[in-house]
């Protein structure tokens, strides 16, 4: 069985790409959209999320901002790229792939989408 | 901050081994995190302590976050690898091609050296900045074997007072890069190492002569062969991502660079000599970990040299 972590971990880059393609989310606002759209099965060691982020950036995928907010509290938040939305485009269409291949052998008789 | 939460975020800092700017942002981030996580905490009722606790261990090992930082900033671009490699390179070169005996193109090399050095150390200290570093140390032992050819009374003069001095300005470069990481001070001396044995292999008094040119036209090949080893791990340093794998790979170039040098030397080189070298190969490997930690014992904490609010700040809508 895989580990729950090791799968967060491989899917951690499709994951913060398809957060930040709908609107720039700073870190902790990642977290808890993580944990709120998976109904709780995507936690992890939140210190963790900040590699991730930093090296979706120097990839290119994401550009970081320092902005202040309305209460006078500085976020750094992240925003998809050009380069980004390419690359989100890219590993959807291998997850459709990948989720298709496994449904034909765990469900046999479902036809493709 | 509690003095906690200021020693996790200092745990990460001293550990991840990032340039200033970098670890700046890098730090007001987690700080930002943190402070919004306690906010969640005391307000679903927790106490501060128990708040502080819970917040820890859901962030994570310190090391575990900042290795994974380290890993997603070390691997260097193919231009840094090039940048990285060049100095070994060209004096590499210098001696498989036997230019050394133009002083054009050794003056030509020690000036292009020099400069980029010191471009490298005023503009942000980049990882390839410290190759160039390295060789720009040459110009400074070179000084100190011209000083020996001074009048006896001259030398004698002259060399009490320019050692300490190029002592003291070598101690300060080594202290300043074991700062911001003591892998960069290992990758700056490695050469120093190999230099100080095909010196002693051309010439085992210490003194060039005439004699000795023979030896160097003799040797230049294997010269260039030993320089242009360490151009390509050095290329290969800046590509990997691993801590542990950039140890492995300085420490085993300069090992096998150096037994390479006894191996073409055979018979210059004695025993005492060969595993006085050893010793200086390790020093340069071990010895800059154990200044760090002397050196974080009496420094100050990230707070001391946090910058200001980021200029172009903007208000989120």
């Amino acid at each position: 069985m895989v580990p729950r972590h090791d799968l967060v971990k491989g899917s951690s880059n499709s994951l913060l790409l398809c957060l930040l393609e709908q609107q720039p989310m700073y870190g902790y606002q990642i977290v808890k959209e993580l944990e709120a759209r998976s109904q709780g099965y995507f936690r992890f060691k939140e210190g963790t999320l900040y590699p991730a982020l930093h090296r979706l950036e120097k990839s290119g995928l994401v550009t970081g901002k320092w902005q202040m907010l309305p209460n006078g509290r500085q976020r750094h938040y992240y925003y998809i790229t050009d380069k980004g939305l390419a690359k989100l485009a890219q590993e959807r269409t291998q997850w459709r792939d990948f989720l298709n291949a496994v449904r034909l052998i765990l469900q046999p008789g479902t036809s493709g989408p | 901050m509690t003095p906690e939460l200021i020693q996790y975020l200092e745990n990460i800092r001293y550990n991840s081994k990032l340039n200033r700017a970098d670890e700046t942002e890098l730090i007001s981030e987690l700080e930002t995190h943190i402070e919004d996580k306690l906010r969640e905490l005391t307000e679903s009722g927790l106490s501060p302590e128990e708040a502080i606790k819970t917040c820890l261990g859901e962030m994570g090992s310190t090391r575990l976050v900042a290795r994974q930082i380290y890993e997603a900033y070390s691997q260097g671009s193919w231009r840094q690898v090039l940048m990285a490699s060049l100095p070994h390179l060209l004096f590499g070169l210098l001696f498989a091609l036997n230019w050394w005996q133009y002083p054009f193109w050794v003056s030509v090399l020690l000036v292009l050296t020099l400069a980029t050095a010191v471009y490298g150390w005023w503009h942000d200290k980049p990882t390839w900045a410290f190759s160039w570093l390295g060789y720009s140390l040459i110009p400074v032992l070179a000084v100190g074997i011209l000083l020996l050819y001074l009048p006896k009374g001259w030398s004698l003069l002259a060399l009490p007072l320019y050692f300490p001095l190029a002592l003291w300005w070598l101690f300060r470069i080594i202290v300043q890069t074991t700062r911001r990481d003591w892998l960069f001070s290992s990758l700056m001396l490695l050469p120093l190492p190999i230099i100080i044995g095909w010196f002693l292999a051309v010439s085992p008094t210490g003194k060039l002569t005439e004699f000795n040119l023979p030896r160097v036209y003799g040797f230049a090949p294997w010269i260039g062969m030993s320089f242009i080893a360490l151009a390509l791990t050095i290329g290969a340093f800046i590509r990997v991502r691993q801590r542990w794998l950039r140890i492995g790979l300085l420490a085993a170039s300069g090992l096998s660079t150096l037994t390479l040098v006894v191996y073409y030397t055979t018979g210059r080189l004695n025993t005492p000599t060969f595993l006085g070298l050893v010793m200086v190969m390790w020093g340069v490997l071990l010895v800059p970990p154990v200044l760090e930690r002397y050196l974080r014992s009496g420094r100050g904490i990230i707070w001391r040299h946090r910058k200001p609010p980021r200029p172009g700040l903007k208000q989120a809508a």
